[in-house]
């Protein structure tokens, strides 16, 4: 059987008919986990599932089952109903995309304005060779289009097909990669259309299954009739530093000391842990496994998201793919990271380790785990990555411009630091802030023990601030705020004297007006003659 | 104590009608405390409870300054590229927005707004943290605002 080529549908489509049941799983994890949580004193005190099921004594326990089984199938009901009404294209200016059971919804997501592209894949739907996909264009958090599930393929060829028609390569190419080979489901002449592709798909995950790694690393990549740009890959976050990395956190850092303090009183000083122990799991349940569970997600959520993490340019920009149980791919084009932000845990100093964030619109503020260039770079990888998004950091020496920002001190390499008296406010860091604007790009240094630089493009400048609180006023001091769009980043320049805040401000403006009339056009190919 | 003057216009403050438009609703607010812990007082007959409407009056009467201060110092200024916001005198910030940012512009007024002839102007970027407000605008000049803003900000609309 030859590869199927997928392509993005310009006709009213709806989400692949599996996809109620890529939701229902969620419901069936609920009940299961109730089941066993219910029933495992039974199983573990040697009372067997027969005798569960046999007695009628458990009658209860059909009671919870036929109410389990009613809301499933009522779940399933809902899901397919909305399944029935939820439909999508594609336009050459726009995703459409309309849904909803009681109100209908109809929304468009136009790609004048497309701000970034995610593939989702939940481990299920990996398996099944289905995904999610996520168009974020400016305008909030939920002015996107999300659908879900399509075939992997299907999705692919949606993502790849948006991505041409947003950089502006003109609709005939598009439509000429569409008169490509003829679809392959064509040969099977037996059967309902939705059978062959039924059989199809099961076909080609069979095949796909023979590579289990691609399947994991979610590095699958199907034939689409406007084939994915070239990608080159960039950087790789190694396992092995990125537990390390988890380890060397403030939350592992409270859990050992706690540990410590523990043990110690424990072993020199008779101390009763294991009754103290006890008593703070009888006396507040839920406060210490709430807490443990806080720690415990923290790690999870770190590894998860950071897992085989991998970045790479392609030509319609940034490529980004991690996740262990959830594998995202994410594409955002050139231009539109509004902001970065790197930092330097107080443990990863020793390392020089840098986490990376950065502002995209649409990802908005609620997605921190989304809005990662590299969870945990070297000083190299951390440059690589500014470069990735400014190619031009408009300094002679990036380099050393860029080192001095991550951890320089003082004025040294023209940067603008806060006076003296600023030390009776922020007696740790004043000698450690520091501001200095490039052609291109503003950077914002901060932090003593633990490390903070923020890079704001000039043309990505929203709007900016200037405050001073009466304590600020008394010291002749002033905060200079850069506005950026909603995300992790938020740009701020403290304690700097007022004077010189004054003239960062009407620099800044000037800048960021200077920037705007040269920024690159939103249909990024157009402008380069691809 | 020198603080941020534009070179290029004069400020224009807004409209000292928007003091009693706060005052108002704030003064309805005191008096409802002190009516209630006056009331609390004479029933229950306890004299700590008189503390409330001595405390909320108080209050009332510092918080008509802070509003008369904040309102004398509230201004704004449309220089040729950019719209400027200036307010606060404890807290004082200034707000710098390009014409080429704004996303888009509101004009919100009730009912006391109305009835003291002013408008809020709220001016949108694409960052939530803009916060470039005008309350106290005139409303005919809010109006008139709200469309040179919008076709400055046309003329020069950037991209994200």
């Amino acid at each position: 059987m030859t590869e199927q080529t997928f392509r993005a549908p310009r006709e009213w489509t709806r989400v692949h008919p599996v996809s109620p049941l890529l939701g229902g799983w969620a419901v069936i994890g609920i009940l299961l986990a109730y089941f066993i949580h219910q029933r495992l004193p039974d199983l573990i005190a040697g009372t067997g599932f027969d005798d569960a099921f046999a007695l009628a004594d458990r009658f209860p326990f059909v009671w919870i089952l036929v109410a389990a089984i009613l809301g499933f199938a009522l779940t399933m009901l809902v899901s397919i109903w909305q399944w029935r009404r939820t439909e999508y294209r594609i336009g050459d200016d726009a995703v459409y995309l309309r849904q909803g059971i009681i109100t209908q919804q109809q929304r468009q997501a136009r790609l004048d304005r497309l701000q970034a592209v995610d593939v989702v894949q939940p481990l299920l739907a990996r398996v099944f060779g289905f995904a999610a996909i996520n168009v974020q264009v400016a305008g909030g958090t939920k002015s996107g289009v999300e659908l879900r599930y399509l075939r992997l393929g299907d999705a692919e060829a949606l993502r790849n097909e948006i991505l041409a028609l947003a950089a502006g390569v003109a609709e005939r190419d598009v439509a000429a990669a569409e008169d490509g080979s003829p679809d392959e489901a064509g040969a099977a002449p037996d059967g309902s259309p939705r059978l062959r592709d039924l059989t199809s798909h099961l076909a080609g995950r069979a095949q796909a299954l023979n590579d289990p790694e691609a399947v994991l690393l979610g590095t699958e990549a199907p034939r689409t009739a406007v084939a994915a740009s070239e990608e080159r890959p960039v950087y790789t976050v190694p396992i092995g530093r990125l537990v390390l990395s988890t380890i060397l956190s403030g939350p592992a850092a409270f859990m050992a000391i706690v540990l410590v303090l523990g043990l110690t009183a424990w072993l020199f000083f008779d101390y009763d842990l294991v009754g103290t122990l006890l008593a703070a799991l009888g006396g507040s349940l839920f406060a210490t496994v709430g807490a443990l569970f806080g720690l415990l997600g923290f790690f999870w959520t770190r590894i998860n998201g950071g897992f085989h993490f991998t970045a790479g340019v392609s030509d319609d920009g940034l490529r980004l793919r991690h996740g262990l149980t959830e594998t995202r791919r994410q594409t955002v084009p050139p231009g539109r990271v509004q902001a970065i932000r790197l930092h330097q845990p107080l443990f990863w100093r020793a390392k020089d380790w840098w986490r990376i964030s950065i502002n995209v619109a649409g990802y908005g503020d609620d997605q921190e785990s989304v809005s990662i260039l590299h969870p945990v770079a070297t000083r190299q990888e951390a440059l690589t990555a500014v470069w990735l998004i400014l190619p031009d950091l408009g300094d002679p020496d990036p380099a050393g411009t860029l080192g001095l920002a991550m951890s320089g001190r003082g004025g040294e390499g023209g940067f603008l630091t806060s006076p003296d008296r600023a030390r009776r406010v922020d007696p740790l860091q004043w000698r450690f802030r520091g501001v200095r604007a490039t052609e291109r790009a503003l950077l914002i240094r901060r932090g003593r023990w633990e490390r903070e630089l923020y890079v704001v493009p000039h043309e990505r400048t929203q709007s900016l601030g200037l405050s001073q609180g009466p304590l600020l006023r008394g010291l002749s001091l002033a905060n200079v705020d850069v506005h950026s769009t909603s995300g992790p980043v938020k740009p701020v320049a403290a304690h700097l004297d007022v004077d010189d805040a004054m003239a960062l401000l009407d620099a800044q403006a000037a800048r960021a007006r200077e920037g705007r009339r040269r920024q690159t056009p939103e249909q990024w190919r157009e402008a380069v003659g691809l | 104590m020198s603080w941020y003057e534009n070179a290029e216009v004069p400020w224009t403050y807004v409209s000292p009608r928007l003091i009693p438009a706060r005052l108002i609703p704030f003064w309805i607010f005191i008096g409802l405390v002190t009516v209630g812990g006056a009331v609390a007082a004479l029933a229950s007959g306890l004299a700590a409870l008189l503390a409330i409407p001595v405390v909320a009056l108080a209050l009332g009467a510092w918080g008509t300054v802070v509003i008369r201060r904040q309102v004398t110092a509230h201004a704004w200024a449309e220089g040729s590229e950019d719209l400027m916001v200036k307010k606060g005198r404890m807290f004082r910030r200034v707000t710098v927005v390009p014409y080429g940012r704004m996303q888009f512009v509101d004009v919100k007024a009730g009912p006391i707004d109305r009835a003291f002839g002013i408008a809020t102007l709220q001016l949108h970027t694409a960052s939530p943290a803009s916060d470039a407000s005008i309350s106290g605008v005139p409303a005919e000049e809010a109006a008139r605002l709200r469309d040179r803003l919008t076709t400055k900000g046309e003329a020069r609309l950037a991209g994200l």
